[in-house]
């Protein structure tokens, strides 16, 4: 068996000291990015490639896989102690979590979160480990007009999943389309787009419009949020460990939240934010007492938390083995591959095999080291809350300069990033999701690409994007997606939560 | 709502401008049958058959959805507007008054707004930040920062 070895050699990587430095790096600084409100993951991630760049690759894509999923647990923090989820993942254990924490019940809640977490995203590496191989393999039969269709149906599933709105999401989507046409057009040679400006010669950069909306745009949105008022932070007190009572009505919760997260995770737009919220809402459905559920009910963080954990697994899925992101954060950890020369996908199973099972099996070890940082550690990661918010976010309008400038040295770029940023925060206002155009910025470029490559192969016939079963089953799946947010809502009436999805 | 339809319109006009770009691609016959504006056409009719869609949601919608902005809101879009002006001119100056100089300044009046009154603390913070940021991107992590008027 070639696979196994593949994997079980993956551990000899992940085991190498200078891997397991960057795994603990990339946990640490994930929890506390995950902790700190105006940086998320896809910001954290963005503003260090620049950094990390000459670095080896499989550290450096360990480092930030481990800032993507330790953010997952981080995020939890905060929705617990101050009822202000550092990430949208995190809105629903807000609800009980921090009704836990006015109870006195703090430590429990937390330790429920890290205990879910780390048992859901145990699970989840399993799982990502076992459908890795079978859908790389799949995927390897693909040619230029299945790549299209899929990732037709991974935008339409984005934009349609993310937003209130699914006309909203595809706007947002197209516009991450069509910044991906400035440019140079790498078939024709033609510049398209650049009004002259030698700057956009080689399109406008990924990392300045993920700083710009992820970064600069959400430090807007929180400047506006603290302008209006603060949020209390309730003091850490009491045991950080479950009664045994409590631990008997986490145990169902963690693992149907586990499943949950992990299937959501791996369907493209679905993502971690709606997994949460699947968990939530079925916990409070099978719960005997459902109308305790926003009182401090331990099952409604041990659920959520533990979907959206296994979620950022099932997201790795087909991020590796398609080489197709599902989310906004994934997306951006797209573009570190590539800025260091990697495209994921099937081929890497064949041509990095110690690149990719040494990334997953990074991941088991993470998983227990987040639980340390987590568990006993966590009276230290609190006292970053204790920062007050105008120093916070000024900061990270510094740290996001040095994070542009530092790729190309050049000023036109921060002031491009500044204006990504304040489309990024008016688009917060008035509800667009920023995730599909993100997202679309990545793979505008191979979309095109695989659209033309397809039609050169066709002559020019539009019938070869319907000419493979897997094309129509893709193109089948888009259009349901598009039309989910239409149906739906007829479908069930009832549905409970909040309606932010922007993750 | 009245916020979706402008947005509506603003893809719309957009599209009109990107569009009307496309056309002024010059077309060789060299590389593939397709050439590059096929697909920047078909993501105009996309984009315009999306605000399409949003005009018909908001018309079902109807008023019952609608929520207007309050009013004090207005003053929240003059801060962030000041903030968007004064990081602009922050990034504007960058390079030729250097980084250490540059955030300083930036960093101090940022604080001196949103963190009103801690003087001490907020002093601290700009001064040992500037200067600790600094050395630990520009001499140890190797970044390249302008040095500008202070040379070290």
């Amino acid at each position: 068996m070639d696979t196994l070895g593949h994997i079980l050699n993956g551990f000899n990587v992940a085991l190498m000291p200078i891997n397991l430095w960057y795994t603990f790096l990339g946990c640490f600084m994930g929890t506390i990015i995950g902790i700190l409100p105006g940086i998320g993951p896809a910001a954290g991630i963005g503003l260090l490639i620049p950094i990390t760049f000459g670095m080896d690759p499989t550290s450096a894509l360990i480092m930030m896989t481990g800032i993507y999923y330790g953010a997952m647990y981080g995020g939890s923090t905060t929705s617990i102690l101050i009822n202000t989820p550092g990430e949208a993942s995190s809105v629903m254990t807000a609800l009980d979590g921090y009704q836990m924490a006015r109870n006195g019940r703090a430590g429990a809640a937390l330790a429920v979160a890290a205990i879910g977490s780390f048992l859901a995203g145990t699970f989840g590496i399993v799982a990502l480990t076992l459908l890795a191989v079978p859908l790389a393999a799949i995927a390897l039969k693909f040619g230029p007009a299945e790549y299209f269709c899929l990732m037709l149906f991974a935008l339409a599933a984005v934009s349609s999943l993310t937003g209130k709105s699914a006309a909203k999401g595809i706007i947002s989507t197209v516009l991450g389309l069509m910044v991906a046409t400035i440019g140079i057009d790498l078939q024709s040679g033609q510049p398209r787009y650049t009004l002259g400006v030698p700057e956009l010669q080689d399109g406008v950069g990924f990392l300045i419009v993920v700083v710009g909306m992820f970064a600069i745009g959400e430090v807007f949105s929180n400047l506006e949020a603290h302008i209006k008022g603060k949020a209390e932070i309730i003091r850490l007190e009491g045991r950080l460990w479950l009664t045994r009572e409590e631990w008997r009505r986490s145990v169902m919760p963690i693992i149907r939240g586990g499943l949950i997260g992990f299937f959501k995770g791996v369907l493209p737009g679905a993502g971690a934010t709606i997994a949460t919220m699947l968990s939530y809402t079925v916990e409070k459905r099978v719960s005997k007492t459902p109308e305790k559920f926003g009182t401090g009910m331990i099952e409604g963080v041990a659920g959520p938390e533990a979907a959206n954990n296994a979620a950022t697994c099932g997201a790795m899925v087909p991020l590796l083995t398609l080489g197709i992101p599902g989310s906004g954060a994934t997306a951006v950890l797209m573009g570190a591959f590539i800025m260091y020369g990697i495209q994921p996908g099937p081929l890497l199973f064949e041509k990095r095999p110690d690149l990719v099972w040494g990334l997953v099996d990074s991941m088991y070890i993470g998983n227990i080291m987040l639980l340390i940082l987590n568990l006993p550690l966590i009276g230290i990661f609190v006292r970053i809350l204790y920062i007050p918010t105008g120093i916070l976010l000024s900061l990270i309008l510094a740290i996001s300069a040095i994070g542009v400038y530092s790729i190309n040295g050049n000023t036109l770029e921060l002031q491009m990033a500044l204006m990504f940023g304040v489309v990024g925060y008016l688009f917060r206002k008035i509800d667009i999701p920023l995730a599909p155009m993100v997202l679309a910025l990545v793979l505008g470029g191979i979309m095109e690409q695989s659209f033309r490559q397809a039609m050169t192969i066709s002559d020019a016939d539009p019938r070869v994007f319907v000419g493979s079963v897997i094309c129509v089953t893709l193109l089948i799946l888009a259009v349901v997606m598009l039309l989910l947010p239409v149906v739906l809502p007829r479908l069930r009436a009832l549905k409970a939560g909040p309606e932010d999805l922007d993750s | 709502m009245m916020i979706d339809r402008i947005i509506g319109a603003a893809a719309l006009l957009l599209t009109a401008v990107y569009l009307y770009a496309t056309t002024k691609i010059p077309t060789l016959d060299i590389g593939d049958p397709l050439g590059p504006k096929a697909f920047p056409i078909l993501l105009g009719i996309v984009m315009i058959a999306a605000a399409i869609m949003l005009f018909i949601e908001t018309s079902k919608a109807g008023p019952v959805t609608a929520k207007e902005a309050p009013a004090e809101s207005r003053r929240h879009l003059w801060m962030i507007g000041g903030v968007t002006a004064w990081t602009a001119l922050y990034f504007g100056v960058f390079d030729a008054a250097g980084y250490l100089v540059a955030t300083v300044v930036y960093l101090f009046a940022m604080m001196a707004v949103f963190n009103r009154g801690k003087w001490l603390a907020n002093v601290l913070t700009t001064v040992l930040w500037a200067v600790g940021s600094y050395v630990l991107f520009v001499k140890i992590l190797g970044v390249s920062l302008p040095a500008g008027l202070l040379k070290f």
